[in-house]
């Protein structure tokens, strides 16, 4: 397409840019090769694949406890849940019971990641978008979160850390103390981002309005997580699949308005503070002692059949479907990936926007390459 | 006429000079050496590395940077275009279809550049070596100068492992060649 | 056949009545305790199992009201998960049905798996309805390894684009129809289907 202008004899035709894969926004390896006329976007496609490990192959040659570490580095800022994710499907496919107190501690343990993930989600939105201080601050709280995972698991980051059956190790002496007093603080802290950032007048202009869609588009696309329930619409798989222990505990689903980047990025702020109290009940109904660890086979098999269940993760539906044949190792093992999925709908959001907002609607999506690419 | 000593001190090769040029520039001796030692401790000191995280790593770097193990008091800030940039820090996996743009990525770095190899996977495949997309180490692409161990390894890992890469560019500058602490 | 079967399947796959007619599947070894507890010989089935087999079962029943007889070929309960095994060729079509019947209602795709078999390719997808809450599992198989071709579900479920695509890549399978089929995970001239089971990484 040759625009022509009259006067000056300009000749204007759509350009190629890449998105490269390195780029300095912190989402990963992630490229996207835009048609733009001027500074419309006309077309754009995700490239993806720069981080594709092989998960699902390797896993057909190791037994199941031995997938865990590799579950791990899937969705590497919420690892946890990666973790549970992999070990609920063990467990509803062999039927084990899990005892009360490791049920608790996987709770709160699945909840504290999900606000670190949710303040890193927030941080690096805020620095794509131009912000430096913000992802400065959320560093130093998920440096808080990130010490009490450690004491508990070992681990700063990829924990692999829940078992099959239980959790590895029981909590030390006075980690739950630690816990209750994180509470409020971060009570506090997350009053403290919402004044810092959500009235801010630029950050508004940014993305309220931007990267709109609504519930019939989310629903066809399989979005879930934060980017089907901004539309409006109230799907959260700890309340309608729900399992461990989140029938006992009282939470809220919040939902967003617009469906826009801002809500996202709100519903972000939000599920912080749901995370928050159910981490309070969890501390005041765990059992003061108990085993950590279920009765559970030396040698896991999983009997003939496929198997498959979906979890809330930090992004979205995450699940795990295994296809066992009765041996220790899996025949298939099939992970459903939110960011995957969810980044689906990114070339139809971007179409006829502005080069400017490309960066806000990536953000707002909230992509972790691990999870795109397994 | 030489003399016996000399074949043992330190002999320190200039850039971009022939060898009759380089023995001119050492019989300068003192002033030269030390502008060499100058010149090694102003690069060590503000080293900008290219934002390159691929993975999980790439977590750990920016936890190192953020506020609470900070980077900056080392002269380091992360420059995401690589013309502008001194070291490569690779985080992260590398993969088959990253690898070439890796090495583009490299050669795009002026002079004087060096790479640090951040984390198991980036050391020599780490946890995913019998994988069929993954590149076992990036030494297979670019010549590294550090090896940092650890999956992720933690930010003080990181901390020392910039560390030695510094003692590295100084040592170097005085002219002893440093293939490993 | 069926002994070796009563052994070596956990108590909810008893509930099958209608066995797929000899898949060449690998075949497990008979061991006396697959489950993780040591069961009894020939536990009940389990009541949840049962209900599923009866969705199914009823799903079929729509289903070959619309379509005829051949179309769904076997029904089955995957661990209290309704599962029907659909005849590639209308693939698409029952899908499409399901989407919109008042009974069934299933909107919202939630997995599309492909699994690698001796002698077939596998395609499981998994539909969740989120106005009545139930979620129902659908799968079809390819008529041999190569040239497995398959219809695509991206004009029904536009969620499935990518899941067909890597499907495409790493096993090999072909969607008809799909807008855009192309390597998605490995690079474009990469030979071969890694996650299949005859993979040869060194060639």
């Amino acid at each position: 397409m040759a625009l022509e202008d009259e006067g000056n004899n300009l000749r204007a035709e759509e350009m190629l840019l890449n998105v490269g894969p390195q780029h300095p926004s912190t989402h990963g390896v992630f490229r996207l090769v835009v048609k733009l006329d001027g500074e419309m976007i006309v077309e754009s496609e995700p490239v993806i694949g720069y981080l594709h490990r092989g998960t699902e192959k390797l896993a057909e040659d190791l037994q199941y406890t031995q997938i865990i570490p590799y579950t791990d580095r899937l969705d590497y800022i919420g690892a946890m849940l990666n973790n549970y994710a992999l070990c609920h499907t063990i467990e509803t496919a062999l039927d084990l019971e899990i005892p009360e107190r490791a049920e608790y501690i996987r709770v709160i343990v699945m909840e504290l990641n999900r606000i670190g993930s949710h303040l890193l989600a927030v941080g690096s939105y805020l620095l794509d978008l131009g912000a430096m201080s913000p992802f400065l601050y959320v560093f130093q709280e998920r440096e808080r979160i990130v010490q009490m995972l450690n004491q508990i698991s070992g681990a700063r980051l990829t924990y692999n850390y829940i078992r099959v059956g239980g959790v590895r190790l029981d909590a030390p002496p006075g980690w739950l103390d630690e816990v209750r007093e994180f509470v409020p603080f971060m009570k506090e802290k997350v009053k403290m981002y919402d004044n810092l950032i959500t009235g801010n007048e630029i950050f508004l202009a940014r993305t309220k309005g931007i990267g709109v869609y609504d519930t019939e588009t989310a629903l066809a696309h399989s979005l879930s997580g934060i980017n089907l329930r901004c539309t409006g619409f109230q799907w959260d798989l700890r309340r309608k699949r729900p399992y461990s222990v989140y029938d006992r505990l009282d939470f809220e689903i919040p939902v967003g308005k617009n469906g826009d980047c801002f809500d996202r990025y709100y519903l972000h702020l939000l599920e912080m503070e749901q995370s928050l109290r159910i981490i309070e009940q969890a501390v005041e109904q765990i059992p003061e002692s108990g085993p950590v660890m279920g009765k559970v086979p030396k040698m896991i098999r999983v009997p003939k059949g496929e198997y498959y269940t979906g979890i809330e993760g930090t992004k979205g539906e995450l699940g795990f479907y295994i296809v066992g044949d009765g041996k220790d190792k899996p025949y298939r093992m099939k992970i459903r990936r939110p960011s995957f999925v969810n980044l689906q709908l990114l070339p139809k959001l971007l179409k006829g926007e502005n080069i400017a907002n490309l960066i806000a609607i990536l953000g707002a999506i909230d992509i972790v390459l691990g999870e795109v690419d397994a | 006429m030489e003399l016996t000593r000399v074949n043992q001190l330190p002999v320190i090769e200039y850039e971009g000079f022939t060898p009759e040029e380089n023995a001119e520039l050492r019989r300068g001796g003192l002033v030269l050496g030390t502008l060499e030692q100058v010149k090694g401790w102003a690069r060590s000191s503000s080293l900008w590395p290219l934002t390159f995280g691929l993975a999980c790593c790439a977590i750990e770097m920016m936890t190192t940077g953020a506020a609470h193990y900070d980077l900056d008091r080392f002269g380091i800030l992360f420059r995401p275009s690589p013309r502008h940039a001194d070291v490569m820090i690779v985080a992260g996996t590398v993969t088959k279809k990253m690898a070439p743009l890796l090495r583009r990525l490299y050669d795009q770095m002026p002079e004087p550049k060096w790479v640090i190899a951040m984390g198991v996977c980036a050391t020599a495949g780490g946890p995913y070596v019998k994988s069929y997309s993954v590149v076992k180490g990036v030494d297979q692409v670019v010549p590294v100068d550090v090896y940092i161990p650890g999956c992720p390894p933690s930010p003080p890992a990181l901390i020392y492992g910039i560390n030695l890469l510094q003692e590295k560019i100084r040592m170097e500058a005085k002219g002893k060649r440093v293939t490993n602490a | 056949m069926s002994d070796e079967q009563q052994q070596s399947q956990s108590p909810e796959d008893q509930s099958n009545t209608v066995k797929p007619a000899a898949p060449a599947k690998p075949a497990a070894p008979a061991k006396p305790a697959a489950a993780a507890k040591p069961k009894k010989e020939a536990p009940p089935p389990d009541p949840r199992a049962l209900e599923a087999k009866k969705t199914a079962d009823l799903v079929k029943q729509d289903i070959v009201e619309k379509f005829g007889d051949s179309v769904v070929l076997d029904t089955e309960a995957a661990l209290f998960t309704p599962m029907l095994r659909i005849d590639a060729k209308a693939w698409l079509k029952v899908i499409d049905y399901v989407r919109t019947h008042q009974n069934w209602m299933l909107n919202y795709l939630v997995l599309m798996a492909g699994t690698d078999y001796p002698d077939y390719i596998e395609v499981e997808v998994r539909i969740q309805s989120t106005h009545l809450g139930h979620m129902i599992g659908f799968k079809t198989r390819t008529d041999g390894r190569d040239n497995a071709t398959l219809p695509s579900l991206v004009s029904i479920h536009p969620g499935v684009n990518w899941e067909e695509r890597e499907i495409y890549d790493l096993l090999g399978v072909t969607f008809t129809g799909h807008p855009d089929l192309r390597r998605i995970m490995m690079w474009e001239g990469f030979q071969g289907h890694p996650l299949r089971k005859d993979y040869n990484p060194w060639d």
